[in-house]
C-alpha cells in the first residue's frame, strides 16, 4: 500500500434490489486530504458514507484503513468520526457530556477527560458553553459541538454528512472556511459528502462525482471545473453551455467543430476520438468575452456577431441570454462593470471565445 | 433500522407476541375441537359447539339481542354525541374549553368497574330496572370519548385553509362546513364509530352491574358460563367475537392508511 | 427519518386511554358563542348526569351506615374509611398494590424491547405489530381470560403437556401467579403503546451516534433510548399500575376467592352482600388513588416536549 493513503475503498457495492444499486466504487483517500464525494440526490454518496461509517453492510467490495479490513467491524469499533446532518447531539446531555460521551465510553479517567473536553471546546471556540444544552445552542453552535465530540476521540477519518445543508446562506459561508481553516490546522483526513458543488470545491483536495451509483471522475476541484471527463460533470459543476456538435475537422493546431445550431468553433484540446464524430462540446459562460460590435481583429479564431435576448441582473453577476446566427443560444456571464452596465437587450455585440476554454467530451 | 440491532431482539419480540396472542388462539383453536375437556391441540375438527351455540337460546338471545344491538345502538348514538362535542371543541373558543376537554375524558380514567357500581347504585336509588335500555345509555358513557379523540384529531389534522378556500369561493360558513370538512370527516366518524361498537360489545365490566333477565350481554353470559365451567360452547361464542373484533380492526386499519396509534 | 417527527396524514384516534386530545392551535373558529352550547351541551349533561351524580351519589353512600335490614341507615359516619385499616381490608389492599406492582415491572421489562422493536419498524411490520397488539385488547376481557384458563387449568395445555411427558400436574390457577399472567397478558398494550411513542420520537441518527462514538448496542439503548424515553416509561408504568388495581374479571376467574384484589370486594359487596356503604368507601378510595396516578401520567407526558431539540 503506497504511503499515505488512510482509507482504500474498493469495489464498494451494495444493492437494494435487483434496480437499485449503488458501485462497484473505488477510491483512495489520502492521509491528511479533504475529500469530497459530490453529487445529486440519490447518485449514493450518502450510502457510500454509511458503509465506512458501518451503518450498511456492503454487498460486495471492502474497505480497509491503513491496510486493515474496516467493514467486517460493526459501527462502534471503526475508528471514523461521523457528524450527522442534523448534528444528532443528545438532547438529555449538556454540551461538555454531550462531547465527553465517546471518552467516558472508552474508560479515560476523569482529570484526563475534563481536560480532553475542555482543548477541545477551545479548539471549536465554545468554551463557555459547557454547561448549557443543545437545545439553547444555534445550529452552527450545535454543529461545532457535534464536530468536538467527534473529534475528541481523535479518530483516523472524520466525516461529514452534508451537515451545512441545515443553515442559512451566510452562516454556511462562514462555517463552510471556519470548517475549513480547522482541517487545515490538524490535519485531519476528512471526508465530506455534499451536493453543494461550491462547496465541493471551495473546501476540498479532491472530489469524486458520482452519479446513480458510479463514480464519474475524481480529481481536484480545478481538474473538475476545467476539464470534466463526462458531460454530466460538465453539466453538475458550475454553470455551462453544453452543446452537441460534431467533429469537422482536426489538424495538428487543433479540432474544428460545428454545432447543431450551426456554429463553427476552433478547439485548440483534440484529444476526443468518437466514431462518427459526434461530442459535447462545454463552453463556460465565465469564457466568453463579450465585445462590442466592430471591426474584427485578426487572429481571434472565434469571433461571433451577436444578439443579446435578455439580461438577467444578479448584483455580482450579469447574465446574457445571447442569440446567434443559425439559431444558436448561448449563456455569458459577466461580472457586473461600467462596461457591462451599459449593455442593453436587443443590442448587438460580439461574443470571443478563446480555443483553448473549449471542452471537448464524449456524449 | 439503524444501525444494527442486537441479534436476539426478533426472537424476544416474538415469543412476547406469542404469549399475548396464545390465549386467542387457543380457544379458536378448542372451539373447532371434539373433545369437551377443552382438549389443546384439538384432535379433530368439527362444528358442533357452534351448532350448539345457534341452538342455545341464552347464548342466541346475548349475542344478537343484547350484544348486537346495544352495540349498534351505541355506535350510533355515541358518534352523533361525539361528533358534536368534538366540533364544539375544536373549532369554537369558548371560556373553560380545556376544562370541558378533560371532563369529557374523564370516562377513560376511572375505572370501568367503578363506574359499572356507581351505575347500579344510582340506578338502585332511583328504582330504575336493568334492561337493554339501561345498558345501552350506560355504554354511551364509556364509547362516546373513543369518538370524541377520533373526531378531534381528524379536525385539528385537517387544513384550516380548505375550508377558507371554500368560503373565497362564494361559500357561507355551514355550507364549507359540510361541503368540505365533513367530507373529509368521513373516516374518522367511521373509525369512532367502529371504535364504539367494540367497545360496547365487548365491555363486561359494566355489564356485570347492569345486566338483567332480559339484559345479559354475551360476555356477561361468558362470564357465568365460565364460572360454572361450560362446555366449549363459550369458545365457539368467542371465537365468533374474536373474528368480528378482528376485522373490525382491520377496516380502521384500512381506513386510516398508516396506523392505529396512540 | 421516521424519528424527525414528520408524518403523512391526520393524527390517528387511539385505542389505549391516551391522555391528551391533540392540541388545536388558536386558529380562527366561527365565535359564535350560543352554539357551542348546542353541541358541547348534550354531552356534557349526559356526563353530568349519568357519570358525575351517580359518583356523588357513591360517595353519599360512603359515609352512611350500613345495616342488614335496610342496607343504609340515615346517619353520616367515616367507619366505612377506617375500616380500611382492619386486618382484612389492610391485607386486601397490599395484596392489590403489590400484584400492580408486580404486573407492572413485568410489564416495562417485556414491552420495553417491543416497544423499541415497534418503533423502528417497517410501516408494513408496524402496521402487523400494531394490529396483533391492539386486537387481543378490543376482545372482551372474558375471552381472554378464558383462553388463559384453557392454558393453564388443571387439565388444560399445560399439565396435559407436562403429564404427556411423565410429570406431574401443577396447580397453576386460582393462584396469584395466573392472576399476574391473566393481568400482564391484557395490560401489555397499554406499556408498549406511550413507550412506543416516546422511543419514535428519538430520532435514529442519535443511536447511530452512539454507535459511531464507540457503544455498542447495549450501551446505546441504557445511556440513549433509555433516558429519553424516560416520560413514555413513567406514563406507561402508571397507566398500567392504574388499571391492574382496579382489575376485576382477571382476579375474579383466575385467582383464589380467598385471596382477593380490590376489584373483587367490591363487586362483592354491592352484589352480593349489599354492604353498599363500604363498598362506595373502597371505590372511592380507588378511584381518588387511579386519578391521582393518572393526572401524574398526564403531567410527566406534557413535559416531555421539552426535551426535543430544535432543529
Amino acid at each position: 500500500m503506497p504511503a499515505g493513503v488512510e482509507l482504500d475503498v474498493r469495489g464498494l457495492t451494495k444493492r437494494y434490489s435487483s434496480q437499485v444499486s449503488v458501485g462497484p466504487i473505488s477510491f483512495e483517500v489520502r492521509e491528511g486530504e479533504f475529500f469530497s464525494l459530490l453529487g445529486p440526490s440519490g447518485c449514493g454518496k450518502t450510502t457510500t458514507l454509511r458503509c465506512i461509517a458501518g451503518f450498511e453492510t456492503l454487498s460486495a467490495g471492502s474497505i480497509s484503513l491503513r491496510g486493515v479490513r474496516l467493514d467486517d467491524r460493526p459501527p462502534h469499533r471503526r475508528d471514523v468520526g461521523l457528524v450527522f446532518q442534523n448534528y444528532a447531539l443528545f438532547p438529555h446531555l449538556d454540551v461538555f457530556d454531550n462531547v465527553a460521551f465517546g471518552l467516558r465510553l472508552r474508560r479515560v479517567p476523569t482529570v484526563q477527560t475534563r481536560e480532553r473536553v475542555g482543548r477541545m471546546l477551545e479548539l471549536v471556540g465554545l468554551p463557555e458553553m459547557a454547561g448549557r444544552f443543545p437545545s439553547q445552542l444555534s445550529g452552527g453552535q450545535q454543529q461545532r459541538i457535534a464536530i468536538a465530540r467527534s473529534l475528541v476521540l481523535e479518530p483516523r477519518i472524520l466525516m461529514f454528512d452534508e451537515p451545512l445543508s441545515n443553515l442559512d446562506f451566510k452562516l454556511r459561508i462562514q462555517m463552510r472556511d471556519e470548517l475549513r481553516r480547522l482541517q487545515r490546522r490538524l490535519g485531519k483526513t476528512s471526508i465530506y459528502v455534499t451536493h453543494d458543488q461550491t462547496e465541493a470545491l471551495a473546501l476540498s483536495d479532491r472530489i469524486v462525482v458520482l452519479s446513480h451509483g458510479k463514480i464519474e471522475q475524481i480529481g481536484t476541484p480545478a481538474e473538475i471545473y476545467e476539464r470534466p471527463a463526462t458531460a454530466f460533470v460538465a453539466d453538475f459543476i458550475g454553470s455551462s453551455n453544453l452543446l452537441q456538435a460534431r467533429i469537422v475537422e482536426r489538424n495538428e493546431r487543433g479540432t474544428v467543430i460545428e454545432t447543431q445550431g450551426g456554429l463553427r468553433l476552433y478547439c485548440a484540446g483534440g484529444a476526443v476520438d468518437s466514431a462518427g464524430g459526434d461530442i459535447s462540446v462545454l463552453l463556460r459562460p465565465e469564457r466568453i468575452r463579450v465585445a462590442v460590435a466592430g471591426p474584427a481583429e485578426e487572429g481571434e479564431p472565434n469571433r461571433f456577431p451577436a444578439r443579446i435576448a435578455e439580461i438577467t441582473y444578479l448584483g455580482e453577476d450579469l447574465h446574457l441570454n445571447l442569440e446567434l446566427a443559425g439559431g444558436q443560444s448561448l449563456r455569458a456571464a459577466l461580472k457586473n462593470s461600467i462596461a457591462a452596465a451599459g449593455l442593453a437587450p436587443a443590442q448587438q455585440v460580439h461574443i470571443v471565445v478563446d480555443p483553448d476554454d473549449i471542452r471537448l467530451l464524449h456524449t | 433500522m439503524s444501525g444494527r440491532t442486537p441479534w436476539p431482539l426478533l426472537p424476544f419480540v416474538a415469543v412476547v407476541y406469542l404469549g399475548l396472542l396464545a390465549p386467542l388462539v387457543v380457544v379458536i383453536a378448542v372451539s373447532f375441537g371434539p373433545s369437551a375437556a377443552f382438549a389443546f391441540p384439538p384432535t379433530g375438527l368439527t362444528l358442533r359447539w357452534f351448532e350448539a351455540f345457534f341452538n342455545s337460546k341464552p347464548f342466541v338471545t346475548s349475542f344478537f339481542r343484547v350484544s348486537l344491538v346495544v352495540g349498534l345502538l351505541a355506535a350510533v348514538l355515541a358518534t352523533t354525541l361525539g361528533t358534536a362535542a368534538a366540533i364544539g371543541l375544536v373549532r369554537f373558543r369558548f371560556t373553560g374549553r380545556e376544562a370541558f376537554e378533560t371532563f369529557f375524558l374523564m370516562p377513560l380514567l376511572v375505572p370501568e368497574i367503578l363506574v359499572g357500581a356507581a351505575l347500579y347504585l344510582f340506578y338502585a336509588r332511583l328504582a330504575i330496572h336493568a334492561s337493554v335500555l339501561t345498558l345501552l345509555w350506560s355504554h354511551l358513557i364509556i364509547c362516546t370519548p373513543y369518538v370524541i379523540r377520533s373526531v378531534t384529531a381528524g379536525l385539528v389534522g385537517m387544513d384550516p385553509r380548505l375550508e377558507e378556500a371554500a368560503k373565497s369561493l362564494g361559500a357561507t360558513p355551514l355550507q364549507a362546513f359540510f361541503k368540505v370538512t365533513f367530507p373529509l370527516l368521513r373516516s374518522s366518524l367511521l373509525s369512532g364509530a367502529i371504535f364504539a361498537f367494540i367497545i360496547s360489545f365487548s365491555d363486561i365490566n359494566l355489564a356485570l352491574f347492569l345486566s338483567g333477565p332480559e339484559s345479559t350481554s354475551l360476555p356477561v353470559h361468558l362470564f357465568s358460563q365460565i364460572q360454572w365451567e361450560g362446555d366449549p360452547t363459550i369458545a365457539a361464542a368467542s371465537s365468533l367475537q374474536i373474528v368480528i373484533i378482528g376485522a373490525l380492526i382491520l377496516l380502521v386499519q384500512r381506513i386510516f392508511r398508516l396506523r392505529l396509534m396512540v | 427519518m421516521r424519528g424527525s417527527g414528520q408524518r403523512m396524514g391526520p393524527p390517528q384516534p387511539s385505542s389505549a386511554p391516551s391522555l391528551t386530545l391533540p392540541r388545536f392551535r388558536g386558529r380562527e373558529g366561527w365565535g359564535r358563542r350560543p352554539l357551542w352550547a348546542i353541541l358541547v351541551g348534550p354531552y356534557a349533561l349526559y356526563l353530568l348526569v349519568l357519570l358525575i351524580v351517580p359518583f356523588a351519589n357513591v360517595a353519599l353512600f360512603s359515609v352512611h351506615a350500613y345495616s342488614p335490614t335496610k342496607v343504609v341507615l340515615p346517619e353520616l359516619t367515616f367507619a366505612n374509611y377506617l375500616k380500611i385499616f382492619d386486618p382484612y381490608y389492610a391485607r386486601l389492599f397490599g395484596r392489590t398494590l403489590r400484584l400492580g406492582l408486580v404486573t407492572t415491572a413485568i410489564c416495562a421489562v417485556l414491552g420495553y424491547p417491543l416497544a423499541y422493536f415497534l418503533a423502528r419498524a417497517r410501516p408494513r411490520v408496524l402496521a402487523l405489530g400494531l394490529f396483533l397488539l391492539i386486537m387481543p385488547l378490543m376482545v372482551s376481557t372474558v375471552i381472554r381470560v378464558f383462553g388463559w384458563i384453557v392454558i393453564l387449568g388443571r387439565k388444560g395445555m399445560v399439565n396435559q403437556a407436562l403429564v404427556a411427558v411423565g410429570l406431574e400436574p401443577v396447580k397453576l390457577l386460582y393462584t396469584e401467579t395466573a392472576v399476574v399472567i391473566g393481568l400482564v397478558n391484557i395490560f401489555m398494550p397499554f406499556m408498549v403503546l406511550p413507550l412506543m411513542a416516546s422511543i419514535e420520537r428519538i430520532p435514529p441518527s442519535l443511536e447511530e451516534a452512539a454507535q459511531n462514538l464507540g457503544a455498542s448496542w447495549p450501551q446505546m439503548f441504557l445511556r440513549t433510548i433509555m433516558p429519553l424515553s424516560l416520560p413514555g416509561l413513567i406514563s406507561g408504568c402508571l397507566l398500567v399500575y392504574s388499571v391492574s388495581i382496579s382489575a376485576f374479571v382477571t382476579p375474579a376467574l383466575m385467582g383464589s376467592p380467598r385471596e382477593r384484589m380490590v376489584g373483587q370486594q367490591i363487586y362483592d359487596e354491592v352484589l352480593v352482600s349489599f354492604n353498599w356503604p363500604s363498598a362506595a368507601s373502597l371505590a372511592i378510595t380507588l378511584v381518588l388513588f387511579t386519578l391521582l396516578l393518572l393526572f401524574a401520567a398526564l403531567r410527566v407526558t406534557r413535559r416531555a416536549g421539552r426535551l426535543e431539540i430544535r432543529q
